[in-house]
């Protein structure tokens, strides 16, 4: 099988989710071309990729990531919002300007709010694994299995604070403890078998909306968030 | 292969009816033919995994997560749970702590579905899905709220908690035993003492199992079990081949299964329409 052409570009971010990219890339490298010349001077290899992976948030204040995201739109067959800040806002949500060494940025979207986006990956950052994980599923044609994914992509914002609005509020939560051991910054903590949020803590990945068992189900089988 | 949104009782490579070859499994009070006490035996002395993580009743409807690693302790923890036990931080430190690096899972069909996706997609790096070798879902209908549960048992029936010694299933009743005697409840009436969460779930078998198992009431004394992929078909066979369990072919059962599975769906729909 011809290897997939996948273009990795990154905007504002912390290198986070690069890393994984590149950890993952020793196993991927039978499967996928991957491209990251945008570390060396901006420019592509190809003209055309299969897939094209997009770590970090949008800045607002910058003209040029909104027209470079336009391009890699209409140069990819596939886009992936790889990690929460390109997924969901992430960490950047609270950005606010006036901080060096650009204090011109002050806004910064998940990248589906300037270009459709085809799956995105919460994480912050994602492991190595889960990037292996998704092409394995991908070039199966496994939808069923990335299904989540796709819904994402179709989110702006998950957090600690959607999972307590739609599930715990609501009485959906069945105290299972997922929600717990997924937090990557401790925020969340059982309390009489439901989770309670340290509101300060989350830094809005959405790991723990989309572990949640209960959450997850609802969003596959509704196509969209609760 | 179906694919999982598409079907509701998830991806299917085979159905079987098994039962335990062991008589001390099957003396013991285990939910159906106790095929999925059998097949962890198996798997846990020919060394495949290095312990079972599971729930065990520990009085009235509450339990507890616990690591067995012999055919007596998986014996122990055997049967009907009626409360869901907050597993999944538990067993984390489980597994740590007992350095666990092969593990079965047996668990309900929403936590089959946490431990699935963390194998399927390791998002965290503490995430331990690569440590789980099984994933054995057994059928569900709900949880109980039990807090609420027990009240109504004592409001109504002048039941109290620590009295119940063993809670089972019985056609359309739930029976309550009792050193004094058997209480039988219609299921209906205890249903609204079900989770929130577990009325609005559409997955009555687990569809991110390896192995999903329950009974149906046409083939009583039996365990069905519902293989989804390779992985799953070959901890049922191999069980089957080293004589822990005996088998034969389930698919006229399938049917049945399907009724219970498209009654909890049309059940999610009803109350989602309610609540969102």
């Amino acid at each position: 099988m011809e290897k997939l052409k996948v273009l990795h570009v990154d905007f504002a971010g912390c290198e986070g989710c690069n890393v994984s990219i590149i950890r993952a890339y020793p196993k991927l490298m039978d499967q996928i071309d991957l491209d990251i010349s945008y570390l060396q001077d901006g420019s592509c290899k190809y003209s055309e990729y299969d897939i094209a992976l997009i770590t970090g948030g949008a800045c607002m204040n910058e003209p040029r990531v909104v027209n470079e995201l336009k391009e890699i739109r209409e140069r990819a067959k596939i886009v992936v919002a790889f990690g929460s800040c390109a997924a969901l806002g992430g960490i950047l949500r609270f950005c606010r300007g006036g901080q060096a060494p650009r204090p011109d940025h002050r806004n910064f979207q998940p990248v589906n709010s300037v270009i459709h986006v085809d799956y995105s990956i919460p994480g912050c950052p994602p492991t190595p694994q889960m990037l292996q994980s998704f092409f394995k599923f991908f070039i199966a044609g496994n939808e069923a299995r990335l299904r989540l994914f796709k819904v994402t992509a179709g989110l702006k914002k998950l957090s600690g604070f959607d999972l307590v609005d739609d599930i715990v509020l609501t009485g959906l939560c069945i105290g299972c403890g997922a929600c717990e051991l997924s937090c990557p910054t401790g925020a969340i903590k059982l309390v009489e078998k439901r989770p309670t949020l340290i509101q300060e803590r989350c830094i809005r990945c959405g790991t723990c909306y989309i572990r949640c068992p209960r959450a997850s189900q609802l969003m596959c089988l509704g196509g969209e968030k609760p | 292969m179906m694919p999982i949104s598409e079907n509701l009782l998830g991806q299917i490579r085979s159905v079987y009816l098994g039962r335990a070859t062991d008589q001390e499994i099957l003396k013991r009070k285990v939910a159906s033919g106790g095929a999925v006490t059998a097949m962890l035996t198996y798997a846990l002395e020919k060394d495949l995994i290095d312990g079972v993580v599971t729930a065990k009743r520990t009085k009235g409807l509450e339990g507890e997560a616990i690591v067995a690693r012999t055919k007596e302790e998986l014996i122990e923890a055997a049967g009907n749970k009626w409360s869901i036990v907050p597993f999944a931080a538990r067993i984390k430190t489980k597994i740590e702590e007992e350095g666990l690096k092969r593990v079965g899972v047996v668990c309900l069909p929403c936590q089959a579905q946490f431990f699935g996706q963390m194998r399927d997609f390791p998002i965290l790096e503490t995430d331990f899905g690569n440590r789980i070798k099984y994933i054995v879902s057994l059928f569900c209908m709900g949880t109980f709220a039990f807090e609420a549960f027990l009240n109504y048992l004592r409001v109504k029936y002048g039941v109290r908690a620590e009295e119940i010694e063993d809670i089972k299933l019985s056609g359309d009743f739930l029976e309550i035993h009792r050193e004094t005697g058997v209480l039988a409840i219609p299921l209906k009436e205890a249903f609204s003492y079900l989770q929130t969460g577990c009325l609005v779930c559409s997955d009555y078998t687990g569809v991110w199992s390896d192995v999903s198992a329950g009974f149906v009431e046409s083939e009583p004394g039996w365990t069905v079990l519902i293989t989804r992929d390779q992985h799953g078909e070959e901890l049922v066979r191999g069980a089957e081949k080293e004589g822990y369990l005996e088998l034969r072919d389930g698919s006229h059962v399938l049917g049945e299964i399907l009724k219970k599975a498209r009654e909890k769906v049309a059940r999610a729909q009803r109350n989602m329409a309610q609540l969102f």
